[in-house]
Parts: structure tokens; sequence; C-alpha cells
């Protein structure tokens, strides 16, 4: 989907949108005020696929001990991942890398369509580096009967909108842990179908912002299937005059009987002018379900400053430490040890 | 090692402490004893630094120099160290990695070498195992779910691991009962030592049968009224305060 696509979708649903407003927020003037620099291509992963502005990169990239073969397409036609069944790539996490340079174009529009066979495993990191240009991902994932789908993404810097429509079969999983940071702005949106009995989602993320940065979660679960299970935890960071949005939605089909679903976004305000929206919805059509939700905006503890302080820590030091620790449930339960560094590394962390 | 000259500090415009003097030298254990709201945890809270309390006339030096000016942090570097009445919880921050970071950070300041996490590691154990504290506590959240005796002994723990040489003890006998008590003022006395001094501030006369003052004083309404020896205590513990009226009354 290309930029303006996505600014037809949030002209047709203003709702959906009212906390990012694509026409400001990616005015040439905006997208000018302070351009990023293009972030490097580097990965540590044994299994690395780049692109560089929006195109696959055969020389850039190592499969490792995976087939070639799974990635297919091209920029145009949208690129495809397929596992077929049974398969298995979770000892081998796979890392994507999106990196782009001089010669980018206006903007990068990327189109991924990824399906697992039945009971296949895939464990994938989305790394996208900080992007001069507006990056836009349009990325359809189909999950047939218990196949797991771990899924992970960072974005470095930089305008980037997505739209992820995930399609999950009888007994399926589908987990997804973002950082977003730097964002000028972005959107990182979820549509989770859960279309047969038993299927899990766990949608997870860190905002971490500051300056005049916007980053936007949408996340929306629909619960299709009785016995379905899901799960939206997001934590925010905002210094400074950033602005988080966090809309998560649940909507219950009258037949998903023994639903249970929960949502909870928490942000830490570290300034007066930063800001945080959040708006959970609820829409339940089944009367034997089990939802819920909490939010929560706060700003660091004083007292918990003071104590570290007469500990010896100076007013940074103190703060970073609260930081992480508000921060640290959400690296500790990352769901692929290795992701670990990549997360604390962006976040600027040491390791714990 | 402490000079407290006719301190006044007022929270929110009214006067709490109203001209406190206070001379504590190097070794010595003062103790602090007074009614609720005399302005005890008042005193330790100004001495290590909080925001929110003006002090309006006095000083405090510490071996010789002013310490009102300073961060709560540079006081730490100074060499003062409150424990606390009330432990605050930092969850998702270890034991283990605040104590690494509070240890480093005074070491840069009194500029030693940092140590690295297996030589930390080491001391930790070491000084958790003279207070009975258990292994596990050290990886767990600062004080998240530890119970009332637990977080007293985390501070004494921290007092032992940063080596302060002004120690101020605030209530650090409320909550506990008679065994923790006697684990706690055990590790206090351990740290007893000719170039560190203590300040013991207790409701209760309790606290020292186990940590043995040189000089008591009497805080009631903001000021210092009486100073004694240790029998001093054990008179207030059968007479109460009483005795101490409000001045202005």
């Amino acid at each position: 989907m290309t930029l303006a696509a996505f600014k037809n979708r949030a002209s047709q649903n203003q709702e959906a949108w009212r906390y990012t407003n694509l026409d400001t927020l990616l005015s040439p003037a905006a997208l000018d005020a302070e351009p990023f620099p293009h972030g490097p291509h580097a990965c540590p992963f044994k299994t690395c696929l780049v692109f560089l502005n929006g195109i696959f990169e055969p020389s850039m990239s190592r499969f490792g001990s995976v087939p070639s073969c799974l990635l297919m397409g091209d920029r145009d036609s949208g690129y495809s991942l397929t596992l077929g069944e049974q398969t298995c790539l979770v000892a081998h996490p796979v890392e994507l890398v999106f990196a782009s340079d001089s010669k980018a174009p206006d903007e990068i529009p990327l189109k991924f369509s990824i399906s697992l066979g039945k009971n296949a495993r895939l464990s994938l990191l989305e790394n996208h580096r900080a992007s001069a240009v507006p990056v836009s991902v349009e990325t359809s994932v189909t999950l047939a009967p218990h196949a797991k789908f771990v899924h992970g993404k960072i974005v470095s810097g930089g305008p980037h909108l997505a739209l992820y429509t995930v399609h999950a079969a009888e007994g399926s999983f589908y987990t997804n842990t973002s950082l977003l940071r730097r964002t000028r702005p972005a959107r990182n949106e979820f549509s989770v179908h859960l279309d047969g009995q038993g299927a899990q989602v766990s949608l997870n993320g860190i905002m971490f912002l500051n300056g005049h940065d916007h980053a936007d979660t949408t996340a929306h679960v629909l619960h299709n299937a009785p016995h379905c299970t899901s799960r939206q935890s997001y934590k925010s960071v905002l210094d400074e005059s950033a602005r988080g949005v966090f809309q998560g939605r649940i909507t219950v089909a009258p037949h998903a009987q023994k639903t249970d679903g929960y949502q909870i976004s928490r942000a830490l305000l570290l300034s007066d002018k930063a800001e945080m929206d959040s708006k959970p919805e609820l829409e339940i059509y089944a009367d034997d379900v089990s939802c819920r939700h909490g939010n929560s905006v706060g700003d660091l503890d004083p007292d918990a400053l003071f104590y570290l302080r007469s500990r010896g820590l100076d007013e940074k030091a103190a703060r970073d430490l609260l930081i992480q620790g508000f921060l640290a449930d959400a690296l500790d339960s990352l769901p692929v040890e290795a992701w670990g560094s990549s997360f604390r590394h962006e976040l600027g962390l040491e390791p714990l | 090692m402490l000079e407290i000259k006719n301190l006044h500090v007022a929270i929110d415009g009214k006067e709490i402490l109203k001209g406190i003097d206070l001379s504590l030298p190097d070794g010595q254990v003062h103790a602090i004893m007074g009614p609720n709201g005399s302005g005890k945890s008042t005193l330790s809270y100004v001495l290590a630094g909080r925001d929110g309390y003006t002090v309006t006339q006095g000083s405090v030096t510490l071996k010789g120099k002013d310490i009102l000016s300073l961060s709560p942090d540079q006081r730490a570097a100074q060499g003062v160290f409150l424990a606390m009445q009330y432990p605050v919880e930092i969850p998702g921050v270890t034991t283990m990695s605040f104590l690494k970071t509070a240890l480093n950070a005074l070491r840069k300041a009194r500029g030693q070498n940092p140590l690295d996490a297996l030589q930390i590691l080491k001391l930790l154990r070491e000084k958790a195992k003279a207070l009975d504290l258990s292994q596990e506590l050290l990886s767990r959240a600062v004080n998240v779910g530890f119970s009332g005796g637990e977080k007293k002994r985390n501070e004494v723990l921290q007092m032992a691991v940063l080596e302060p040489s002004l120690c101020l003890l605030d209530e650090t006998d409320s909550g506990l009962d008679i065994d923790a008590l006697r684990v706690v003022a055990n590790g206090v006395n351990a740290l007893r030592a000719p170039s560190r001094s203590m300040l013991v501030i207790t409701h209760y006369q309790r606290l020292l049968d186990y940590i043995k003052p040189d000089v008591v004083h009497v805080l009631a309404y903001g000021k210092i009224r009486q100073s004694g020896g240790p029998e001093l205590a054990k008179e207030l513990e059968k007479t109460g305060y009483a005795a101490f009226a409000r001045e202005d009354a």
C-alpha cells in the first residue's frame, strides 16, 4: 500500500485515525524538518534478508541454514514467505532488515504475504533501520491450523506506516512484539482475525519516544470463533513533546463463546508536554466471555527517585534505572531470547 | 563528623524544625527519640536532601563541609546514608543491579575503579549472608514483595555494601519482630567503626537495648529538649514524652 493509499484509508475512517493526522504529520514541511540519516544494514543474525530501498538484495543477505526458496516475489508484486506443513524455523530466527540509502525513492512501499502451513513454526524479526523517506508496510499473514508465528519488529526512526492483517485458523498462535523509536510518525496497525476455535494472539510493544515523535499503535482483534484467547500489552515512555497513541479494540462475534480477551496500556510521561492517548474499545456480542482492559498514565515516582539518588545515583542514572524497571517485564518476556540484545541496543539500555 | 547548628526547616511554609543543634563526633552513635510528629523523620530527610523541605535558617556540615547545598546523590558520595522508615519498592529493577549501579556510582564519585559484576556478586552474597538474607532476594525486584523485616534488612545490606561514613537510621525498628530486630541490630553493630557515625532515630527504647548509643537526644516539637546518656532512654520508657510539653503551649 502506498502512502496515498494509507491517506485514503485514513480519510475514509476518521474515527480510527483521530489521533494520527497523516496530512499534517506527513506534510512536506514535517518531513523536511528533521530528516533522518539512513541507518546501517548490518545484521547479527545467521539468517538475515536485507531489503535496500524496498528491494531484496541477495548479495547483502545470508540465508544460513534456511532454504532460499523461503522468500519469493519482487517489489512490485510483493514478497511472499511461505512455510509448508510441519516446517519449523524456530531454531533459526529470521531477520528481515529494511534499509535505505541516498538512492531511495520518495517513498518505499513494502508488500508481504506470509503463510504458514499446518503445524509450521516461524520466528521472524523485522528490523526497520532509520529511514529518511516514508516506509509503508502492508502484510497479510495466514496461519493454518496449529501454526505458530512469533513476530518481532523494530522501527529505529523515520516515517513509518504499517498494516498487518492476520487470519488465524484453529489452534494457531500469532504473537507480535514491536518497538517503535524516533518515529515521525508511525502507525503500527493490526487487524487479527481469530477464525478457528482455540486460536491465540498476543500483541505487545514498546513505544519509546522523545522530541516531536508520534507513534500510534492500533490493534483490532476479532474473536470469530469460540475458545480463543487474545492479549494486548503495550508500554510507552514519552519524553519532551512526544505523543503516543494506543487504540485497542476487541470484537467478539455472537457465537465466539468462552472468549478470553485482555488489553492493557501503560504509559510513563517524562515531561509536561508529552501526551498519551488511549482508547480501549470492547464490542461484545456473545454472553459467555471474559474481556478486560486496563490503562494507566503516570510519571516517575518521586519517592523512588529520591530513594535511588540517596544511594548515589545522579538524576539521569536514577531516571534511566526507573525507566528500565518500567520496561523490564516487556523486555524479559520477549519470545525469542536472541532479540533481547537488539531491543536493548535500540533502547540504549545496558543488559541487566 | 556531623555538625548541625540552629537548623530551622519548614514544609509548605509550616515550621517543623525550630532550631536544632547537634554535634555527632566520629565513631559515635547518637539516638534521637521523641513523640510522633516531633520532626524526627523531617530531620533525617533534610540531612539526606529530599525535596520539599525548606531550610530557613542554620547550617549542617559533614566533616567540615556544608552539605545543605548538595543534591542527594552528592551527599551520598560524601558519605551520607539514610536507612528509610518505609523503603521504596522499585518494580523491574533487581536488588543486584540496583546495588551494582549505586556502588559503582559512589566509587566513581570517590575516585575508585568500578567493580565488575562478579566482584559485586561476591560482595553482595557475603554481606547478605551475614544479615540472614536469602540470595534469592538479591535477584528479585528491590523491596517488591519483601516482608517488613526483609525490607529493613535490605536497608542494612545497602548500608553494609555502600560503606557510608554517616548512617541515618529512621525508625529502623518499626515493623520488626524481636528476632528480626536482633538480626538488624547485629548488622548495624557490625558496621560501627571509628570512622563512621550513626544517628539512630526511634520512637521506642527497645532498639537501643541492641544498638547502644553514646548519647540520647529527646526531640519534641521541633527542638532538642534534653540530651543525656543511655539511661535517658530507659527513663523515657517509664515516664513517656508527656514531660516535654509544647514549649509554646
